[in-house]
């Protein structure tokens, strides 16, 4: 009788799928709700792959259709006009070592900040929410007397750290929370048996902060990837340049060539969507964790 | 200790530059020559004496409300059919959530051509529907070019507060609705009296990062698809902003607006913080 009566309503929403003509209307309603959402969110890009695979006349004359006829070399010369090769690399290692960077720093002061008791621990986490309200565009000059003053204007290695440092106060914010949302008997444990506290955070708490982890990553990762401000003010050596920079120098150079363009969206957009969709997991566990319980 | 590195990133790269560029606000600077100390006149001048940072203040305002408002209303929405045992369910939180990760120069390049008033298809759409009264050059007409970047940038983030508020739900223990089914709540009762309240925790961070993005966060898209045009009917403060300092070189004037967005950013947030942590919220 009671599992019969849990089974009945172990899912809210099982009634959805029961005989009743009205129920059966609702669930039609969702899904064409969900349909039209997702239509509206994904077609974008199948235009987008559509156009980098069609020829001038084509994309003129048939612009939201798939493409009559595939030609594979616009995305061989929009490789090699965008010079991606050599952009991909340069975004690849600022955005793997940014990445580096921010995680590592922000989750030890995160950490410090859910756990630690010390003098001006609230003042320094209102400064850093504080900090996350000033526009990049107002402190973007001092930024870049700092970093001439620093001697790394022109580097991978500067941008680096302009990305971290700019990023850090959200990253913490997120990570703070996160730390908050595990239990500290675990670590008290540990304490108690003679770990001091990097080797408890270490060894204890960043495993089980993986998905916050994974949250800040591809959160600041895509950002890293698709950053076009401060790359455009920081690196204007041509060969070390990142591919949003790469793309607006081809669009005003060659920007007649749409199919090209489109082709060079293609290559740098689905590799992100890739990962994306591989750990998007991950990504909404980490989220609950850190969002629901900062 | 555990702080040391992050407050030393923090005080290079963000907090003497957030110092500086408050100490310029004072001053007349054109980035060449050395600035000249002119007191509270750039902010002043701002108030007094600039009609279009008037009419940017009142743009954010419009753009900030009402992205705040579609961008929560519509993931909320989104997240409860999404939170729902259905057959594909996981390719549509995939798929919802995709526009965020695309760039701004994919986005303002798409939306331009959706916009495009010969080609463009909502104008196509319009006409299948008949309603070609309707159709309009969207992002060159000063009565829509506003709505258009508007609906940009819901179109872009709403997937982002979607996963939050799923995040959310998902976290609400199953049996208190099993409770209130057996009581017989019904859907809308269950939805006021247990979901919402439940939610609160996130609600107040999703209606947070997107008050701080709708204000300080919007220059990119602005930027591509309008520049602030037509006359200004787009020109947020921060457009406004990067046109003084880097194509008329007015450095600590464009300082003097940061600065001024910032106090009425941070009056909004921690006004709201503070509401919040005396509610559900607690940091």
């Amino acid at each position: 009788m009671a599992t019969a009566v849990r089974q009945r309503n172990s899912d809210i929403y099982s009634d959805l799928f029961s005989r009743h003509f009205s129920d059966r209307l609702k669930l039609l309603l969702v899904y064409a709700i969900l349909i039209v959402a997702t239509v509206q969110t994904i077609y974008p890009l199948f235009w987008m792959v559509f156009g980098s695979l069609k020829t001038d006349a084509d994309l003129f004359n048939n612009v939201w259709g798939p493409p009559r006829m595939m030609i594979w070399q616009n995305y061989v010369d929009a490789w090699r006009i965008a010079d991606l090769g050599a952009r991909i690399g340069n975004s690849i290692i600022i955005t793997v070592l940014s990445l580096t960077v921010l995680l590592i720093v922000s989750s030890i002061a995160a950490y410090a900040l859910a756990r630690l008791q010390f003098p001006g621990r609230q003042a320094i986490f209102l400064i850093i929410l504080a900090t996350m309200m000033i526009p990049p565009e107002v402190t973007v000059i001092p930024l870049f007397i700092v970093v001439r003053t620093l001697g790394i204007l022109n580097s991978r290695f500067g941008l680096v750290f302009v990305y971290a440092g700019t990023s850090m106060a959200f990253s913490i914010f997120l990570l703070r929370g996160f730390f908050m949302s595990i239990p500290p008997e675990l670590e008290d444990a540990a304490l108690v048996d003679g770990a001091n506290r990097l080797q408890v955070f270490w060894h204890i708490v960043l495993p089980l902060a993986r998905p916050g982890l994974a949250t800040v990553a591809i959160f600041q990762g895509m950002f890293f990837w698709n950053e076009f401000f401060l790359a455009f003010i920081f690196i204007r050596q041509a060969e070390l340049q990142t591919i949003p920079l790469g793309l607006v120098n081809f669009f005003y150079r060659y920007s007649a060539d749409w199919t090209l363009y489109f082709a060079a969206l293609s290559m740098v957009t689905i590799p992100v969507i890739v990962l994306y969709v591989a750990m998007q997991r991950w990504f909404i566990e980490g989220l609950t964790a850190g969002a629901v319980k900062s | 200790m555990m702080m040391t590195p992050a407050i030393i990133l923090l005080i290079i790269f963000v907090i003497i530059p957030i110092i500086y560029g408050f100490y310029l606000s004072f001053h007349r600077w054109d980035g060449f020559n050395s600035p000249v100390f002119i007191g509270t006149r750039n902010y002043v001048r701002l108030i007094e004496r600039d009609d279009v940072f008037l009419k940017a203040v009142t743009n954010t305002i419009i753009f900030a409300v009402s992205v705040v408002l579609f961008k929560n209303v519509l993931g909320l929405f989104l997240a409860l059919l999404v939170n729902q045992k259905i057959k594909g369910v996981i390719f549509f939180r995939t798929a919802l959530f995709l526009p965020v990760t695309l760039s701004f120069v994919v986005i303002g390049l798409l939306w331009s051509w959706i916009y495009n008033p010969t080609f463009g298809l909502l104008n196509a759409g319009l006409e299948l529907l008949g309603l070609d009264n309707l159709i309009r050059a969207w992002l060159s007409d000063q009565a829509t070019a506003l709505g258009a970047i508007i609906t940009v940038d819901i179109w872009k983030w709403t997937g982002f507060h979607m996963v939050l508020f799923l995040a959310g739900l998902q976290s609400i223990p199953k049996d208190l609705y099993e409770v209130a089914i057996i009581d017989g709540a019904s859907a809308w009762a269950r939805l006021t009296r247990i979901t919402l309240p439940l939610l609160a925790p996130v609600t107040f961070i999703s209606v947070l990062l997107s008050l701080n993005g709708a204000f300080v966060r919007n220059f990119e898209l602005v930027f591509v698809m309008t520049d602030g045009g037509p006359n200004h009917t787009t020109e947020v403060v921060l457009t406004h902003l990067v046109t003084q300092a880097f194509r008329f070189g007015k450095l600590g004037y464009a300082s003097a607006m940061g600065f001024a967005l910032f106090v009425v950013v941070a009056v909004i947030a921690f006004t709201y913080i503070r509401i919040g942590r005396s509610g559900a919220y607690n940091f």
